[in-house]
């Protein structure tokens, strides 16, 4: 047996050694792992997914439909690549993702297990069908049919993300893509060229053409060098653009390390291009399209193209005697690429009567057989094919017109033609076009600023390719603004032979009809078959759509690269219509399968989402605090001291705050500055009540509607001055209530004048609140009057703490004494630090989100987004006080509160419960009864919006929105729960402490 | 009426601090602290040079720049002409301006002299204008190096091609998931001026992107 290399001389690369199925072979550097299985003889590298067949390798690209392999093992496996795009590296691994137990011996290809099981349409029936077939069938289908094993370690490799700005966007650097890119790139216009493969140039890496009378590969190394020199140009290799999305936004996947394997690396392994292109060049080649005969999917059976580009790119020799079997005439090139490889060519099986032309006349010449007007009807062998079954055919290609002959063979090149991978200009909503005289779809009329060239747009012949990629990358650049659209450079020399028409075939008839005769396979990855497309037309499938998704071709992770054009025509001659009237299934991204970690980029682990910062963060890191997140803010939840569960640490800080002092860090409560001789009316336009005469010095709470006069957020404004003022926002809601003020500033009352800006960040607040609070500050504040005389409760005041200008807010959340000191974030920890000196003779306390919640809601105060829920009034929360009724001008959401739907009796209302047992307390969501024995769906009452634990009281409490709460004060309603305990509790007041509030007013 | 305002305003300035005792902290304070005893890229291997230039005065400033009054008035207080076109700052080195919108631009004077600056601008121009210190909310920080593209092509989807963003030009993005605003001065390098409460995500997020390329942060001057 003659070995599979071809000796290139100094050209062979370099010994690299690999395991392929646990088994150790030797391959050579700039092989793919496919080149290197078939030098080595591996002609099984799967098994199929319903009949268990074996299968061997048949392309030589992304279209490979058989060969997936698992690559390497632990946390940097990679699932479901194609072997044909892997490239070797020494000590690479690679396994199969089919055949249990192994590829040699496959259970369902012994007992045909699942081909009886599992005919055309299982998977819609069982879909559609009952859910338990599916949970019964899910388990083995996945163990027996399944592909790759996702890690189920964390990934360590590290990925990210580069947005890309062009002028021209290149796909492709075959030879339309390589000259498209020079085009564009004289002119000064930046372009990106990105290329799926290891290197640059396409069809030209496996051609034998020369051009300017020297091999193609050094017109492409000199293109590629020239490129290489312009500053304005960025070459991608190894880079798939997998996705073209709306306003020329196109995605890469650049893989950076993966042919170096899963070394240990501090760079990044994929990188994905976020692309915004003023123009797209897409160069995307074609597909080869396999003939479907019987047993097409023997190991063996292979593309001519794919043949060719073994034998001259990695001088392998995927076998002794070839059959080649064509409807075409630039198939023959395999015929003369194996005959120059000084192998058997058996016969050329042409399934043209009485081919004429160029290329024939040099078969002939060579000394090839041809066998005209015949036909491979049948591939003969079980794991590598041993002959071919050949017979002539009717001059239609539809019919066997005599009996058949064998030739025998160890290698079955087939092509049918092209399919131009109209892939990405499809994704941009393009509907291919079907051509005759192509025998292909191509890309439909561009739906954005895209062209194609070249073989992705059905021209073939290499001089039209270069044509056809200057003249778009010209007129790419002109309508990105640089050059002029004619193309400037000079073609290659060369000559090449014309080729005569093809044959348009996609089904070749056998001796017996198509549900009789062998197997003839459509899609290989999914086991479609002929019969398979015809039994759903007969079924009354008419739509290639739903024929699609009834036989699941094309669901592959090689979305019927290979087969879908074929599919669609055997459909097409099944319903008795033209191609164009089936049409094709819509291409959508990815182009190839794209890695999950691409997408993800650093947007992992900590740097996922912002954690954002107070100025005093820090020290309540180094004082123990555990952190709550309120939207991206890490807020202290509770401070506990050592042995303390989060229970005792709360209690503690709600003791302290109501008998001695506390301070809670408050800086991430939104801040706005108001200024503007209309600030005053606007912002009592925008709340409910009044803020004309809010003289400086003075603080008012207020409650902010939507249109539809439901709560949106609180808080205190205050008056620093005449047209200016700072509202306090909600933490959560400061960016929405900056956007609302704007919003209505410069679309409805453009008038008033009035500017806002954010001083969140600006500004630090800290509380310090308690009966002790006034003689805290004292400690550190000389030059403000604190004495409730002077300094009321909803004053505040300018004054300096510890040395610092501050601002200081008599405003209360807790119901107890309060002042709120703000200075510029700068001074944030040392006020925080000097406030905590000055306490510590009181035992002053850090508390933190937990116990303000806890004894705001002891004194009945409403948290906005968690007591209200966005369809709640004021007067639903019992605030009706908040809502000014004789305001001139109306405000937001005025309207709306005399709504018959607001204003009708048992809306849900604002009350406080109060559990039977005392020391239960109520899951916050708990759903409220009457009567928790009725019968379900029980007539809901409403639910618990607070619950908790008060030490003050001692006792648990709540507080809930109830139907016509306010006036069922006593009534005991019920909470039955999800784990089947039913808590009783009775409707109270929503003011559970210091009802009267005197001690803020102390 | 405008005279009032004035007052008012000016009344309610917080201004730096002189006093000695009283610690001041950057928003990178600790940030850069963690990196202060670390080894870090040698200068050789420096792609990326994060320098946080802190405790700037930092004010915004709202008015109407049809009104040549508000317009001289800014330009006779800060020694730079108002930029009024789009995306542009204005620098003689100690005070910029940078346009952030038709009626806004952001004001960076040098740390401490933020008060004087508002009481200045406020007594030079009148009518509806508004002035608010934000020094302690942002800070400012240069990324300079030859992989400074390259980080910015990582975290921002905005295009900061020199042809595009050219010296002179500032721009309000988003940057990673958080946003800043990028301008480009003279020397090639870039400022980015951040929020405080997102300036260690940022931080991190930069040295992160800058990583391969070895990168090195420090303090610049005050």
């Amino acid at each position: 047996m003659l070995t599979r290399r071809i000796d290139r001389g100094a050209d062979n690369g370099k010994p690299i050694y690999f395991r392929f199925n646990g088994k150790r072979y030797q391959g050579r550097q700039g092989d793919t792992l496919a080149a290197a299985l078939l030098a080595n003889g591996v002609d099984i590298v799967g098994r199929s997914f319903k009949y268990g067949r074996p299968r061997g390798i048949v392309g030589h690209g992304a279209e490979e439909p058989n060969a997936i392999v698992q690559i390497s093992h632990g946390s940097q496996t990679v699932p479901n690549l194609r072997a044909t795009q892997v490239e070797l590296y020494e000590g690479l691994e690679a396994n199969s993702v089919s055949g249990w137990p192994s590829v040699d011996f496959d259970i369902k290809g012994s007992l045909g297990l699942l081909g009886g099981l599992m005919p055309p349409g299982f998977y819609y029936k069982t879909f559609m069908g009952s859910k338990k077939i599916w949970e019964f069938s899910e388990p083995w289908i996945r163990k027996a049919a399944g592909l790759g094993r996702a890690p189920v370690e964390a990934d360590p490799d590290v990925y990210d993300k580069l947005n890309q700005h062009c002028d021209v966007l290149v796909v492709g650097a075959g030879p339309a893509g390589l000259m498209a890119a020079l085009e564009a790139a004289r002119t000064g216009a930046r372009v990106i060229i990105a290329d799926e493969q290891n290197e640059f140039g396409g069809s030209l890496l496996a051609a034998t053409q020369t051009l300017d009378g020297k091999p193609c590969r050094e017109w492409v190394s000199q293109t590629i060098t020239e490129l290489s020199n312009f500053n304005n140009v960025e070459l991608l290799p190894r880079s798939t653009v997998f996705g073209y999305y709306d306003h020329n936004f196109l995605a890469i996947l650049e893989r950076r390390t993966d042919h170096l394997g899963p070394v240990a690396t501090t760079g990044v392994r994929q990188r994905l291009h976020r692309v915004r292109a003023r123009q797209v060049v897409l160069a995307t080649g074609a597909i080869e399209r396999p003939l479907v005969f019987a047993n097409n999917d023997v190991p063996g059976v292979m593309l001519a193209s794919s043949v060719s580009t073994y034998v001259n790119r990695y001088g392998v020799a995927p076998g002794n005697k070839l059959v080649l079997f064509t409807t075409n005439d630039g198939a023959y090139q395999t015929a003369i690429d194996w005959h120059s490889a000084g192998r058997e060519v058996v016969a050329v099986v042409d399934t043209r009567h009485n081919p004429k032309g160029e290329w024939v006349d040099y078969a002939r010449k060579l000394g090839i057989d041809i066998l005209d007007g015949y036909g491979v009807i049948e591939a003969r062998g079980g794991k590598r094919v041993k002959a071919a079954l050949v017979a002539p055919l009717n001059r239609e290609g539809s019919a066997v017109t005599g009996p058949p002959q064998t030739l025998s063979c160890d290698l079955l090149a087939s092509s049918g033609g092209w399919s131009p991978a109209i892939h990405l200009s499809s994704h941009t909503g393009a509907k291919p076009v079907w051509s005759d005289d192509v025998v292909g779809f191509l890309p439909g009329e561009s739906k954005q600023k895209e062209r194609s060239a070249g073989a992705a747009n059905g021209t073939y012949s290499l001089l039209g390719c270069l044509q056809e990629g200057a003249r778009a990358g010209a007129e790419a650049a002109q309508q990105a603004g640089f050059g002029t659209d004619t193309s400037q450079l000079p073609l290659p020399k060369f000559t090449e032979l014309q080729e005569q028409p093809q044959q348009a075939l996609f089904l070749v008839p056998h001796s017996k009809r198509t549900s009789r005769a062998p197997k003839q396979f459509v899609d290989f990855q999914l086991d479609v078959t002929a019969a398979g497309i015809e039994l759903a037309a007969r079924e009354g499938y008419e739509s290639v759509e739903h024929v699609k998704r009834y036989t699941a071709m094309g669901f592959g992770t090689d979305q019927g690269k290979l087969g879908n054009i074929n599919g669609m025509a055997i459909l097409s001659k099944a319903l008795g219509q033209g191609i164009p009237e089936t049409g094709t299934t819509i291409f959508r991204p990815s182009y190839t399968p794209t890695t999950f970690g691409a997408i993800a980029g650093r947007d992992v682990k900590e740097l996922f989402d912002p954690e954002r910062y107070t100025a005093m963060h820090r020290w309540h890191v180094e004082n123990g605090a555990a952190f709550e997140n309120v939207g991206q803010w890490k807020r202290p939840w509770y401070f506990p001291k050592p042995g303390e569960t989060m229970h005792d640490a709360v209690n503690r800080e709600c003791l302290a705050v109501r008998n001695s002092v506390g301070i809670l860090d408050a800086s991430t409560l939104g801040k706005i500055d108001i200024q503007g001789p209309d600030a005053a009316e606007f912002i009592t336009r925008i709340y409910t009540n009044a803020y004309l005469k809010l003289a400086p010095g003075k603080c008012r709470y207020g409650v902010m509607l939507k249109e539809d006069g439901m709560i949106f957020d609180d808080g205190v404004t205050a008056c620093l001055g005449e047209n200016h003022y700072l509202m306090f926002t909600t933490t959560g809601g400061a960016a929405g209530v900056l956007a609302w003020l704007e919003l209505w500033q410069q679309t409805e009352w453009p008038e008033l004048e009035v500017y806002f800006t954010s001083v969140t960040d600006h500004w630090t607040t800290a509380t310090v609140t308690g009966p002790n609070a006034r003689k805290v500050i004292e400690k550190v504040c000389q030059d403000v009057d604190l004495s409730n005389d002077s300094f009321k409760f909803m004053d505040w005041r300018d004054g300096t703490v510890a040395d610092v200008k501050a601002r200081i807010f008599r405003i209360s959340f807790t119901g107890e004494l309060s002042f709120e000191v703000n200075v510029p974030a700068h001074y944030g920890r040392y006020i925080w630090e000097k406030l905590i000196e000055a306490g510590r003779e009181f035992d002053i306390t850090p508390y933190g989100t937990e116990t303000m919640h806890v004894l705001r809601a002891e004194k009945g105060f409403i948290i906005v987004g968690q007591d209200t829920d966005g369809s709640m009034t004021p007067q639903d929360m019992n605030m009706d006080w908040v809502v000014g009724k004789k305001k001139a001008f109306s405000f937001i959401g005025k309207r709306s509160l005399e709504r018959s739907d607001t204003v009708r009796e048992n809306r849900k209302q604002f009350v406080g419960l109060k559990p039977l047992n005392e020391k239960e307390v109520l899951p916050e969501g708990a759903q409220i009864v009457n009567d928790p024995n009725q019968a379900i769906p029980m007539d809901m009452q409403g639910h618990v919006t607070s619950s908790y634990y008060s030490a003050n009281l001692g006792h648990s409490f709540a507080l809930a929105v109830v139907k016509g709460g306010l006036n069922r004060m006593g009534e005991v309603v019920h909470c039955p729960l999800a784990d089947g305990r039913n808590i009783a509790a009775e409707i109270v007041s929503s003011v559970f402490y210091d009802p009267k509030g005197d001690r803020q007013n102390v | 009426m405008s005279e009032i305002i004035e007052d008012k305003a000016t009344t309610n300035t917080v201004s730096a601090s002189v006093n000695a005792a009283v610690s001041i902290e950057s928003p990178l304070h600790y940030f850069l602290g963690k990196f202060s005893g670390m080894a870090q890229a040698k200068k050789g291997a420096v792609g990326l040079v994060v320098e946080e230039a802190g405790l700037r005065g930092h004010l915004n400033l709202r008015g109407n720049p049809q009104s040549e009054l508000f317009t001289a008035g800014v330009e006779q207080v800060l020694g730079v002409t108002l930029p009024l076109s789009p995306g542009t700052f204005e620098t003689n080195g100690d005070n910029s301006i940078y346009w952030l919108g038709p009626n806004e631009w952001l004001l960076i004077v040098p740390g401490g002299s933020e008060g004087r600056t508002e009481t200045a601008l406020r007594q030079a121009i009148s009518g509806h204008i508004a002035i608010v210190d934000i020094s302690g909310g942002q800070t400012l920080i240069n990324l300079s190096g030859e992989a400074v593209a390259t980080v910015l092509k990582k975290s921002s989807g905005y295009d900061f091609h020199p042809r595009h963003f050219g010296p002179g030009r500032c721009v309000q993005t988003t940057l990673a998931k958080a946003t800043a605003l990028v301008s480009k001065k003279a020397d090639g390098s870039f400022d980015l001026v951040i929020r405080r409460s997102f300036a260690d995500y940022l931080a991190s997020w930069l040295l992160d992107a800058g990583r391969e390329f070895g990168c090195r942060i420090e303090t610049g001057q005050r």
